[in-house]
Formats: C-alpha cells, sequence, structure tokens
C-alpha cells in the first residue's frame, strides 16, 4: 500500500473537522459596537432601581438624568468589558461539571415558565402544575442531547404567587440532577434559590467556583430596566452568581424593523448591564442574552417559530464571541399549537443555526405555541434533532484513517466493505436514530405502521413510565423545605 | 477440562471468529457430539444475536462478525454431521439474475444465512437463467434465492421460476426473492413463495419456510 500512498506532509493546507459559520464579518461586528456605544452615550437606558442609579450617579462617569436616565461613556464601557470571565463551569447537583461554557462549546436546555400543558391523559389545555415541572425535569434528565434544564413550565398550584419561584425550583431539583438555568421572582426570590443551591454544593464559595445555575434577567426593550430585574442582577453581582441580562426585542415593535437595528438595540441593553455589574462587583459571571426576533405582523405574535430569530440570534452570537462573553442563544422552539410538521420544521431551522453559531447555552428548545404552551413531547423530538445536528458538527476527518485508501484498495472493484475491520471500528461514529425510522416499508407496515407523532408519544410515555432521577438526601431536603417554609411565612404576613 | 458452551456461545456474540473457530476444535477433539456444540454453542449464541439485533443492542457490522463466527465454527462441525444432522442445518444456493450487478443486498443476505447455520452457494451476479436451474440440480438446496435492484431486472426472477418448472424441480425447493423494487405481491405474481423485505426478515421467513 505505501507504494500508492506516499509518506508525505502536505503544504499550504486549511484543514478544519467541523464546519464553519459566520453571519457577521469583523467590521459588521464593529458597526454594531460602535453604534451600541454611541446609544448609550446619546439615548441611554432607562433604571428604575435606586441602588443602580446610585452607582452610576458615584462612578463619576455616567450620567444619570432626572427622568432616570442612564448614559454611559465608551471608556467605561470598555473597561467593564474587559473584566468578564471566558469560562464558567456548571455542575449538576449530582456534582459533575457537566457543562463547561467556553468559546464554541454548545450546550442545549429547555425554556421556562410556560403557563399551559396539554394533559397527556384528557388532552385537555390547561395550566402548568409542580407535576408536570417535575415530570418535564425527569425526562430531561433522561434525554442525553440536553445540558441543562430550564422549569419549561410554569408551577400554577402554589400557596402565592410571590413565592412560586422556590415551589418551581424544588420542583426542578426533583427530577433533575442536570445543570440549570433559573428565573425567579425579585432579589430575594433569587437569594432563596441560591441558598437552596448552595445546599447541594456546601456552601457559597463552591457554588461561585461551579455554579449550579445561572440566573435568567432581562430587562424591557426598548432600553427599559425594571426595578425586580436590575435587584436580581445587583444580586447576582454581589454574590458571583452567574447571569444572563438577555434582551428580548421583537423587531418591528420594540425594536427597529431591521435586524442590524435590532442588535444595536440589544447590545446597548446588554452593555449597560455589564457596566451596571461592573460597578457593583467587577468580574462578575456575565453571560450575553438576547431573544432576538420578530412581531409577526398579521397576528402580533412575538415569533419563536421565525427565521429572523435564527439569523440574529447567530449573528448576536458573532458578536458574544468579538466581546469575549459567552452566549445565551435560543433554539428549537415553535409558533405551532401542537407539535407538528410546523414544530418539527421551526426546531430544526433554529437548532443547526444556534449550534453551528457556536453559542454557548442553546434555550427554549420544546417550547411550542410561541412560548405560552408546554409539551414534554417536543422535548422528546427535540432530543433526536440535537442528535442530529451534533453529527453535522462532528465535520469529517481527512487523515489517513479517514481517506481510507488502504481499506478501499482492499475491498477493490465489486467488494464489500460491511464485513472489513475499517468498518467495524468506524460504524459506531455515525448517529444512531431512536425516533427516526429508516425501516422498509413493509416492516414499517408490519410494525403499525407508525409515525413520527407515534413513535415520539411512545417514547415519551416510556420515560415518564420507568425514569427516575438520583434522588435529594432527606438532609438536603429538609434544609430546602425550611428555606420555602420560612419564605412562606414572610410573605403570608 | 469440558467445553463451556455458555463461553462459546459469548464469544460467538462478540463476534470473535478465531476463537470460536478454536474452541468448535477443542470440543471435537474432546469427542462432544458435534450435534449438541451446534446447538448448545453456535446456535444457542446466534439466537441471542437475533434477539439483540431486533431490540437494536447490535447492528449489522457486529452481527456479521456474529455470523462470521458461526459460519467459521459451522465448517469445523460440518463434515462430521451425519447427512441428516448437516441436511437439518439448512442449504441455500443464491444469486443476482441476469443483467443486473447489484451485489451488496444479496450478500447480506447470504451472510445472514450463514449465520443461521446454512450452508450457503453464493452464485454472484449477472447470472444466466440456467445458473440457477444448474445449481438447484447440483446442490438440492432448500432454499433459492434470488436478488435484483432494477425494475428492468426484475421480469429475469420470473424467467428463472419458469425454468425451474419446465426442469421438473420447481417442488424441491422454496424461493425466496427480494431487492428494493421487490414487492410481496410480485414474489406471488411470479409464483415464488417468499418475500425478503431485508436481510434479517429473509433469514427469519426462510427459516420458517424450510422449517429449520
Amino acid at each position: 500500500m505505501e507504494s500508492i500512498m506516499p509518506d508525505m506532509q502536505p503544504m499550504n493546507q486549511t484543514v478544519q473537522e467541523t464546519p464553519q459559520f459566520r453571519v457577521l464579518t469583523e467590521d459588521q461586528i464593529e458597526q454594531i459596537y460602535f453604534a451600541a456605544l454611541d446609544v448609550l452615550e446619546r439615548i441611554g437606558s432607562r433604571v428604575h432601581q435606586d441602588e443602580a442609579l446610585e452607582l452610576f450617579r458615584n462612578s463619576n462617569e455616567a450620567v444619570v438624568s432626572e427622568d432616570k436616565r442612564v448614559r454611559v461613556p465608551a471608556s467605561l464601557v470598555e473597561r467593564a468589558l474587559k473584566t468578564y470571565p471566558r469560562k464558567i463551569t456548571l455542575q449538576g447537583r449530582n456534582g459533575k461539571r457537566s457543562v463547561a461554557l467556553q468559546k464554541d462549546h454548545v450546550y442545549f436546555g429547555t425554556g421556562s415558565d410556560l403557563p399551559f400543558t396539554y394533559d397527556r391523559k384528557t388532552g385537555e389545555r390547561r395550566r402548568t402544575t409542580y407535576k408536570d415541572v417535575t415530570d418535564a425535569a425527569r425526562i430531561v434528565d433522561a434525554l442525553p442531547n440536553f445540558d441543562f434544564f430550564m422549569s419549561h413550565g410554569i408551577v400554577s398550584d402554589v400557596p402565592n404567587p410571590q413565592t412560586y419561584d422556590r415551589h418551581q425550583f424544588m420542583a426542578m431539583l426533583e427530577g433533575c440532577t442536570k445543570p440549570m438555568v433559573v428565573t425567579s421572582v425579585d432579589g430575594e426570590g433569587l437569594e432563596d434559590l441560591w441558598k437552596m443551591a448552595c445546599l447541594f454544593q456546601g456552601g457559597e464559595e463552591e457554588f461561585r467556583l461551579s455554579p449550579m445555575f445561572v440566573a435568567y434577567i432581562e430587562p424591557i426593550s426598548p432600553l427599559t430596566n425594571d426595578h425586580s430585574a436590575v435587584e436580581k442582577l445587583l444580586f447576582a453581582a454581589e454574590k458571583g452568581i452567574p447571569a444572563m441580562y438577555t434582551p428580548c426585542p421583537s423587531s418591528g415593535a420594540t425594536a427597529p424593523a431591521t435586524i442590524a437595528g435590532m442588535l444595536v438595540q440589544s447590545l446597548a441593553e446588554t452593555l449597560l448591564a455589564a457596566v451596571m455589574c461592573y460597578l457593583k462587583n467587577p468580574g462578575m459571571p456575565l453571560i450575553m442574552g438576547g431573544v432576538t426576533t420578530v412581531m409577526d405582523m398579521r397576528t402580533t405574535t412575538y415569533s419563536y417559530g421565525a427565521p429572523e430569530l435564527s439569523l440574529a440570534s447567530a449573528a448576536n452570537t458573532d458578536i458574544s464571541k468579538w466581546l469575549n462573553l459567552l452566549m445565551f442563544s435560543t433554539g428549537g422552539c415553535s409558533d405551532s399549537k401542537w407539535l407538528d410538521e410546523q414544530a418539527a420544521i421551526e426546531s430544526t431551522l433554529s437548532l443547526l443555526t444556534a449550534f453551528l453559531s457556536g453559542a454557548n447555552l442553546v434555550h427554549d428548545v420544546g417550547y411550542i405555541d410561541s412560548g405560552v404552551n408546554a409539551s414534554l413531547e417536543s422535548l422528546v423530538m427535540n432530543d433526536e434533532i440535537i442528535g442530529m445536528v451534533r453529527q453535522v458538527g462532528k465535520g469529517i476527518r481527512t487523515d489517513d484513517e479517514g481517506l481510507a485508501l488502504k481499506v478501499i484498495n482492499e475491498v477493490g472493484p465489486g467488494g464489500e466493505f460491511v464485513t472489513h475491520d475499517h468498518t467495524y471500528a468506524h460504524w459506531r461514529d455515525w448517529f444512531f436514530p431512536k425516533l427516526m425510522d429508516r425501516s422498509d416499508w413493509e416492516t414499517w407496515n408490519s410494525e403499525g405502521s407508525k409515525t413520527m407523532s407515534d413513535r415520539v408519544n411512545e417514547e415519551t410515555q416510556r420515560l415518564l413510565d420507568t425514569y427516575e432521577p438520583q434522588p435529594i438526601d432527606d438532609a438536603t431536603r429538609k434544609g430546602l423545605q425550611e428555606i420555602i417554609d420560612a419564605a412562606e411565612k414572610r410573605h403570608s404576613k | 477440562m469440558a467445553v463451556d458452551f455458555g463461553k462459546m456461545a459469548d464469544l460467538l456474540i462478540a463476534g470473535k471468529v478465531e476463537d470460536v473457530s478454536n474452541m468448535t476444535q477443542e470440543a471435537i477433539d474432546e469427542g462432544l457430539d458435534p450435534q449438541e456444540v451446534l446447538q448448545n454453542g453456535l446456535i444457542a449464541g446466534m439466537d441471542v444475536v437475533g434477539q439483540r439485533f431486533k431490540a437494536c443492542e447490535m447492528f449489522i457490522p457486529e452481527v456479521l462478525r456474529s455470523a462470521k463466527a458461526m459460519s467459521a465454527g459451522m465448517d469445523k462441525l460440518r463434515p462430521l454431521l451425519s447427512e441428516s444432522q448437516a441436511k437439518a442445518a439448512g442449504t441455500m444456493v443464491i444469486g443476482t439474475v441476469k443483467g443486473d450487478l447489484h451485489d451488496i443486498g444479496k450478500n447480506l443476505v447470504a451472510m445472514m444465512f450463514e449465520g443461521a447455520g446454512f450452508k450457503v452457494v453464493n452464485l454472484g451476479i449477472d447470472l444466466d437463467t440456467q445458473v440457477f436451474v444448474d445449481a438447484v440440480k447440483e446442490h438440492k438446496p432448500d432454499l433459492l434465492g434470488m436478488s435484483a435492484l432494477l425494475t428492468t431486472t426484475m421480469p429475469r426472477m420470473g424467467e428463472v421460476v419458469n425454468a425451474l418448472k419446465e426442469a421438473g424441480i420447481r417442488d424441491q425447493v422454496k424461493i425466496m426473492v427480494g431487492g428494493a423494487p421487490v414487492t410481496g405481491e410480485f414474489a406471488e405474481e411470479i409464483g415464488a413463495d417468499i418475500y425478503g423485505a431485508n436481510a434479517a426478515s429473509s433469514v427469519d421467513k426462510g427459516r420458517e419456510a424450510v422449517g429449520k
């Protein structure tokens, strides 16, 4: 064989093993960035929280107007941007450091707080319950392609809406051992969730080294920061809790109708948060976010299935890498009311785009009904899609083993590869479908002519019937309950 | 030291061709009944392989390794089996019809039948009708398998069935047809006995049809 394949080192080669994907050039990123700096210098952003206003005033650089508008010079923004970590490693309640956020590491997870759920027994659309969240948690814990968990649904069957977040976190912990992204009512809520997590981790310092969750916080576009969001952000900064401050602008409604304009505005919103956190506690783990999409001009829906969502999110990820910030992005979601062809199409497009863009945390996987309805089946279907997407991301090896010239020679014209050692060594590199059907017609027909939807339903039921997560030990459970009870007591007054 | 059939089956499941072949020889050297070695060692292992394949716990490259191990063991045993025992394991003649150079599907079926303990005579590709007729006369197989991937070559399978009738040997053999464009209806139309939709189900249906 050596005579066929001379031993040589190729020169002037660009060899890559994974697909390369970019939406913006570096010049475009700079245009957007400088425009965002200009927004903060000229227009500013309104902040409805006194401590934050005080921090800005005391900086002696930011200018705070009577109407709570904060304007920030570029020099302060650029100083703040230099302080953020480029790596955050999250661990689950099982102690596994399973999510290493760093450049081009992509992890997938659910979204949070969906108010409605289709009841699997009655088919009726009803409010989401504690059990629904625990079920979603179990399914995410079981599915191999989900790396982190957000609550999927919002618990409605709790004593007090002001303390729902503690119960919801408990429901999440019951079912899932993976790292999480959490929502909370306010600063006090976030503090309780953080205390709950510290029980698993053995204290604040351990949490800071390898946090169990990231706090999800959002401003209100355009350029508005409400009291509770800022309170949460400042608490996260103080304690070193990773947080994303994720603008959710809808192009044409709460942001310009051009994607570039929306990116400028949402970047300005992010940069303001970056300065605020810097003034509170330089170097706290801030993650860039942005659910950047369009408002549908027929229905006014904030679209989760729009191709613009994928395009703008990928562009935002380009910007985040240029800024050396970690990125919280979006994919695997749909506007469809039911888990159908539309849901599959929209989910696939946004998952693939988010993955290729190299965003770090891709959330909202499994959302249907534009972020209103929860669907366990959608989680199961999306797990398969993520598996396929990750396979595309593996790229192609072109070393000697990959080129397989020796094997082609050994088999020769008219031979077969199926029993060759090379095949035996490599067939496991492929994606193996769990839900995609590749059987012949007769087999498919004789096994009940099942559609994708049938198979997704069966797998969902199988997981619900059989999967048990690692339990929470009694001592920790007791500590968790005490925090929840104390919150109830405070709020029952 | 007695040969451990459980271990033999495990080696076969793991696709250890050499080891299975050696262990079969050891069993023979120890004077064990070849029929017992076949049933309790080789076939016991292949039964597990079949179950695991159906449960998606094993895949084609692994199944074919096990089949190869089975076949290696069978090569040692076959000369020692009585005529009736050897006959009981089954014989198959298989080939791709005239005008069709597609090989792989037919070879997969052949390998899977070897894995089921059959003696398989693989005639090759692009075969004249007479080659099939002569092979049936010569090898007296339980099964004749024919493959076509092209709609243009499918009718050749019917011609072979007719030629076997004319030669008066049609009823000696069960005829199985397969290939992407072939259907159960087509098999019936041309007077074949079995339609094999894929390699694994071909083996199941083939074994059932000839009672092996």
